[in-house]
């Protein structure tokens, strides 16, 4: 069967008129065999006019017009050969190993994920790889931390696979917290083994026979589908006594974060598994040397422990082929905000940001320009547009400002304020600070105080150094990387929008229009036309007039919601 | 369910992608999916393929990561490459069921994904 897709990727709604176009031209050629001409919503390709993609020869063509169907339905469909000029060559930039299975098997069938090749990789290190071979491999794969920090995690196993201990312990860290971030429920909702194979690994070469799963208690079914994985994995002698006949042995239970952002930072999240408030602790002693219940303990990010099967199974020289010279393998990301097709992404590192909202996010949302990316939640900070061409990986995030993150990527235009965002942000840290140390506890509320005052217009241009030095001394002196992150968003608005915040102190103006205590809306009488379209969108009545006499908005009782400048079609409604 | 040995686990790794005769259907059922209706549309595949007296393969599976487009729905069958229709409903599930399962003819305007290598 012969299939020839089409789509007119500007969104321009052709594909009827190419369709019939085709259709006709291959009466007239009188095409043999069976095809099918059909019309698709989502082609992986953006902006490049009307494209055409012909299977099973994967001959793809883009800014056709109507005069290229007859050769095209001639060469291509006809006597299947490339027609060269339209060809479009990118292949799709997407690289899935974390996210292989999901979408794909069954997650609550554990028979589904062995049919997939599931547990070969821990079959490998169990029976057939002497442990320092298998770190070794590891070693030569180049994965690191996914959660972040980006340690390498064969060091990270290494150090605590050193001491001798009777216990030592294995936590995966699902307390997935930043705004705007889900990988990790996805990858534990469609696929949870890979996850649960990865911490069996972790065990056996670490030399600990308990893991623990924490999750937050938001992600109702991701705990539902991990406690289906474990029990069937006992089942099948996956968990338990002697696995595989190996002699190693290992059980997991399930931990339920209660909605703390700072119960994902390890030292939290350690005391929060014992049972006690969850507060960080300064390092070192670090994780792997002195963990849950003072043992050796092994904390891996969900997203981290899914690569382990891949990388074992497939073995560490092919992981590390993938990725840039720092860093290896793919980053899942959520990609959300202003971008068409807001969704997980995972791509090779070193991948450029450009890449990732236009050629895989369809480009952006609305017709407003891209202003920034924002990435790594709280803890990250903003990317200007200017480097969108910036590699991705942990060290080219972290010298432009901001960090990878665990992967939340938000992407912000010309309709965002960034003052706004700075704010929204450190509310979050202010309601998330555990408040055990005070740099973090008074100094984001002093942030807090600061950006609250520039979105007000009330701050005074010298109160920029000092919200600067704030920052500089929370990110200095807080115990935990919450707190050392939190100024992120702060310092990188000011780095890259210094004027937008000088704007919001010296004019009193929010160019997004979403400061408002900054707006006054009002109705420019030559230009409305009185259709009273404002009068009925106002939710609390405070338009008044008729249809004769025009309309006022009454400024006492207008709550700025934006809803008339909004709905006028006239450009009648002035905001500033 | 006798415990997993090795030599069994072997065999697993050995055998090539299974190649079913049957038609599979999956639907994306990860929190995202469902809180876009995707229990609906697995209720009425499930209903639809057993009403038609069907062999076919209706199963859960996880998010494949195209948020934009649940819930997302992939029909494997008939010698066709895997296809993924997005933003499915409970008629256009129907459509999928009677058209594309049954007499193998692809759905206009809603594709968001062909992969020929997940097909037959």
């Amino acid at each position: 069967m012969k299939l020839i897709l089409l789509k007119d990727t500007d969104g321009k709604k052709e594909e009827a008129v190419f369709q019939e176009k085709i259709l006709a031209e291959m009466k007239k050629e009188n095409v043999q065999g069976k095809w099918q001409v059909v019309r698709v919503a989502d082609m992986g390709i953006y902006n490049k006019g009307v494209a055409v993609k012909i299977l099973p020869e994967g001959f793809t063509y883009t800014g056709l017009s109507l005069d290229d169907i007859p050769a095209l339905v001639r060469t291509s469909i006809k006597e299947g050969r490339e027609l060269g000029e339209k060809s479009y060559g990118l292949k799709d930039k997407q690289v899935k190993i974390v996210l292989r299975n999901c979408g794909r098997i069954d997650p609550e069938n554990i028979e589904s994920y062995l049919e997939s090749g599931g547990y070969q990789g821990l079959k490998k290190v169990l029976l057939e790889l002497k442990p320092e071979q298998a770190i070794e491999e590891l070693k030569e794969s180049g994965l690191r931390g996914r959660g972040g920090g980006g340690f390498p995690v064969w060091m990270k196993w290494q150090f605590a696979r050193k001491p001798e201990s009777a216990e030592k312990f294995i936590i995966c860290n699902g307390d997935e917290g930043d705004p705007g971030a889900y990988m990790d429920r996805s990858v534990l909702e469609g696929d949870p083994h890979s996850v649960l194979e990865g911490m069996l690994t972790a065990g056996y070469l670490v030399g600990a026979n308990k893991g623990y799963f924490y999750i937050r208690a938001e992600y109702p079914l991701a705990i539902t589908r991990v406690q289906n994985a474990v029990e069937q994995a006992r089942a099948y002698g996956l968990l338990g006594e002697n696995i595989l006949g190996s002699g190693f042995s290992f059980e997991v239970d399930i931990r339920l974060g209660a909605g703390a952002f700072v119960c994902g930072e390890e030292t939290a999240l350690i005391a929060s598994v014992e049972g006690k408030r969850g507060y960080p602790s300064p390092r070192p002693p670090y994780p792997s040397v002195k963990g849950l219940w003072g043992k050796p303990t092994v904390i891996n990010n969900v997203e981290t422990l899914a690569n382990i099967p891949v990388v074992f199974s497939r073995g560490g020289k092919w992981f590390s082929s993938i990725g840039s010279p720092t860093a290896k393998g793919t980053k899942v990301f959520a990609l959300t905000g202003k971008i068409k097709n807001s969704g997980l992404v995972e791509v090779p590192m070193g991948i450029t940001l450009r890449e990732i909202i236009y050629d895989i996010g369809g480009g952006m949302l609305n017709s407003y320009d891209i202003k920034a990316v924002q990435t790594g939640g709280p803890s990250g900070g903003v990317i200007s547009r200017e480097y969108l061409d910036t590699p991705v990986d942990y060290e080219n995030l972290q010298k432009l400002g901001s960090i990878m993150g665990s992967g939340g990527m938000i992407v912000i235009d010309e309709s965002d304020c960034m003052v706004d965002l700075a704010k929204f942000y450190m509310n979050f840290c202010v309601d998330e600070s555990c408040g055990k140390c005070a740099p973090c506890r008074i100094g984001t509320t002093q942030m807090l105080e600061y950006l609250d005052s520039v979105s007000k217009g009330k701050a005074r241009e010298d109160d920029l150094p000092r919200l600067k030095k704030v920052a500089m001394a929370v990110k200095k002196a807080s115990l935990c990387g919450l707190g050392q992150t939190s100024p992120n968003p702060v310092l990188s608005t000011l780095r890259y929008f210094e004027e937008e915040y000088l704007e919001h102190i010296r004019e009193g103006k929010c160019r997004a229009g979403k400061c408002k205590d900054l707006l006054q809306y009002s109705i420019l009488q030559d230009q409305c036309r009185k259709c009273g379209l404002c009068y009925r969108n106002c939710p609390v009545n405070a338009i008044t007039g008729n249809n004769k006499q025009g309309y006022i908005i009454e400024r006492e009782k207008c709550i700025k919601c934006g809803n008339c400048f909004d709905v006028c079609k006239f450009e009648a409604i002035s905001r500033g | 369910m006798a415990k997993l040995t090795r030599s069994k686990l072997e065999e697993y790794g050995k055998k090539a992608p299974a190649k079913a005769g049957r038609a599979l259907v999956r639907v994306g059922m990860s929190t995202c999916g469902i809180a876009a209706g995707a229990e609906e549309v697995y209720e009425a595949l499930k209903g639809a393929v057993a009403q038609r007296n069907l062999d076919v393969d209706v199963r859960k599976c996880g998010c494949n990561g195209k948020c934009y487009a649940e819930p997302l729905v992939e029909v494997v069958s008939g010698g066709l490459p895997a296809v993924l229709y997005g933003k499915v409903d409970k008629r256009l599930a129907l459509d999928i069921i009677d058209k594309h399962v049954i007499n193998g003819e692809l759905l206009n305007d809603h594709i968001y994904g062909i992969d020929e290598g997940k097909g037959e």
